[in-house]
């Protein structure tokens, strides 16, 4: 590959990746005066205006069956990487997955993580729950849900 | 494996590319042997808090100080204050550029969120408040006081159990918290968070503990009514009300001085520690009855009454005898004859037999105890009046007539509001009115029920009965505290 056939450069991809950084800010503020959504209504209004049925966002997601119902159902916020779970799980790019953590109340993927980063780029470029997994493993980093490749 | 590392449609820089870019070296390299960043919770002011496991997957908070903005000693405040309610310090580290402290992760929500998923009833933000109270009070009263400068709900944290039982209020994020020296001027630079601050923190004056009080007295405000902001439309509970008021008094000499004497104040605005007040407040009507009657005075015949038990009388049929005492009383002392007796009443009907109508009530409230006639005669609106303006909540026609409940409550109203500062005109879970409800409860433990037993459409001298019966028990308290006073 030489330089010339460069669609962008680093600096440009971190910016790209993490452009909507403040949207998290934002929607925190905006928080304090509004009610956000509870976790189980957005994802079930996200399933319908996707037109998908929970069981295949929890397929995708590589969520237990029971447990991703329960998360559909209403109840207790789900850890952040359950969160991130859904975000494979629906498909969601960098900023639809910014948005959804901040309706669970959690951090947004954050530049100075470097775990973050790994999984917004994965993320920006479309890639699986598993492949994501593998990237992570390879530069032994946490594989998102805490659990083992294989 | 190798599958995997295929190379994006959309750019063409490779992830190993993307990682060698990515640049921790302002962080001091201890600490990142030690501890790995999983979470950027908070950046802001040079100051960027994470979450971060061990290797033994503990989780921690650290907090990464940028040094060219922050001029700070090593270990901070943070570790000289260990104590119940704040976060257990761990240990720090610095380079050149950075300072970085780790401090225990609390398990538990922060407040701002606990409030918006719980629906916290104002016993729940009295205990939580009241623990946060004690957490600064540990603050302010060491040798060298340590002032927060930024109370929010956003800086406690609420562990609770899978009930939601509240285990611990932890009060965090000492960035700006500083050890008070007497003697400087002012502050230099603003600190906190906008809504939360004391006017002083904007740089009037040197700020002291009673800028915490200023805004706990705003992080009272928003638990309550879900606003920063003073709102008139919102109705708080009226002794919560006056604590939050003094509180946030703009001068600082208006507040209360100590945060003990806050937690003193929420403790007796408490809901529970009325109900205690009540009892002792009937403790003390007893004691200075028999002292009033040994004295000899020639007073109301009530005090020697003693309570009919259910057997005694029909249960809604009420006792005569002191009905046509309270009535003669009422007349006497007023010098009036609304409560009946021989005269026909101004509303038409006769003798204190006559069922009472809410005009008759309106006319006694304004002849007999004085108040405002605008006070007294709301607009007849099918609305609510839910306001200071109007001394009933609810609207009638004139010519209804009056349950017992709603007498009660009109009868401790017309001494003291306070008890009966929950007026909504919606009714509870119990299909009653929540200050009826409390009048009801305070009229119990009194007696100034005693002897009027019918529930609904009450004569006019059940009526001169229950406003008797609530004048000896609010006179007696006053002469009781009088006595007290001299003593």
């Amino acid at each position: 590959m030489t330089d010339k056939s460069r669609a962008i450069t680093t600096e440009e991809l971190w910016a790209r990746l993490f452009a909507a950084k403040n949207a998290g800010n934002f929607m925190a503020e905006y928080s304090e005066n509004y009610e956000l959504p509870s976790f189980s209504d957005y994802i079930t209004d996200l399933c319908k205006s996707r037109g998908e049925k929970p069981e295949q966002v929890i397929r995708r997601a590589n969520i237990e069956s029971s447990y991703g119902h329960r998360l559909f159902a209403g109840g207790r916020n789900p850890s952040r990487d359950t969160v991130i779970q859904f975000a494979y799980g629906f498909e969601l790019d960098v900023n639809e997955t910014q948005q959804l953590l901040v309706i669970a109340r959690h951090a947004g993927l954050h530049p100075k993580i470097k775990r973050d980063s790994v999984i917004a780029y994965c993320l920006h470029n479309k890639f699986t729950l598993m492949e994501t997994q593998q990237f992570l493993y390879d530069n032994s980093l946490p594989l998102i849900g805490g659990g083992r490749l294989g | 494996m190798d599958s995997v590392y295929r190379e994006s449609q959309i750019n063409d820089v490779g992830l190993e590319e993307l990682l060698a870019s990515y640049d921790e070296s302002a962080y001091p390299e201890v600490f990142l042997e030690k501890y790995f960043l999983t979470e950027c919770l908070a950046e802001r002011n040079g100051t960027d808090t994470f979450a971060a496991v061990d290797a033994s997957g503990s989780k921690y908070i650290a907090k990464c100080y940028d040094r060219s903005l922050w001029d700070m000693e090593e270990g901070s405040i943070l570790r000289n204050l260990q104590g119940a309610g704040l976060p257990r310090f761990v240990e720090s580290f610095s380079n050149e550029r950075m300072l970085v402290n780790v401090r225990e992760y609390i398990e538990g929500v922060s407040l701002d969120v606990y409030a918006a998923e719980n629906d916290l009833s104002r016993e729940n933000i009295t205990e939580i408040c009241m623990k946060l109270c004690d957490i600064l009070s540990g603050l302010h009263h060491r040798t060298e006081p340590v002032i927060h400068r930024d109370i929010k709900p956003q800086n406690v944290i609420i562990s609770s159990d899978d009930d939601g039982t509240i285990l611990n209020v932890t009060l965090i994020d000492f960035d700006i918290a500083r050890k008070y020296k007497s003697g400087s001027d002012t502050d230099t630079r603003f600190f906190g968070t906008q809504a939360y601050a004391a006017p002083e923190q904007y740089g009037f004056s040197q700020t002291d503990a009673r800028a915490d009080i200023y805004s706990f007295g705003v992080l009272l405000r928003y638990l309550l009514t879900g606003s920063t902001r003073k709102n008139d439309k919102i109705t708080v509970y009226k002794p919560l009300a006056a604590v939050i008021d003094k509180c946030t008094a703009f001068s600082p000499d208006d507040r209360y001085s100590d945060i003990d004497q806050v937690k003193k104040a929420l403790s007796q605005a408490n809901p529970q520690a009325q109900k205690r007040r009540a009892l002792k407040l009937t403790a003390c009507c007893v004691l200075a009855l028999m002292l009033v009657s040994f004295a000899g005075f020639r007073i109301y015949k009530a005090v020697t009454w003693t309570p009919f038990n259910d057997d005694a009388i029909p249960a809604f049929t009420s006792d005569e005898e002191r009905v046509s005492d309270a009535v003669s009383y009422m007349n006497e002392k007023y010098d009036t004859d609304l409560f009946g007796g021989t005269q026909q009443t101004l509303d038409g009907t006769e003798g204190a037999d006559s069922v009472a109508t809410i005009g008759l009530l309106k006319t006694v409230l304004i002849d007999v105890y004085g108040l405002d006639a605008d006070y007294v005669n709301a607009p007849n609106t099918d609305i609510p009046n839910e306001s200071e303006d109007f001394f009933f909540p609810w609207t009638w026609a004139d010519d209804q007539t009056i349950g017992r409940g709603t007498m009660v409550y009109v009868a401790v109203k017309v001494h003291d509001p306070a008890i009966v500062a929950d007026w909504s005109s919606l009714k509870d879970d119990n299909g009653e009115y929540p200050g009826e409800r409390v009048a009801l409860e305070f009229a119990e433990e009194t007696g100034i029920m005693t002897g009027a037993n019918r529930p609904d459409d009450i004569t006019v001298g059940e009526m001169a009965l229950i406003l008797a019966n609530a004048e000896r028990v609010f006179d007696a308290a006053a002469e009781a505290e009088a006595k007290r006073v001299v003593n």
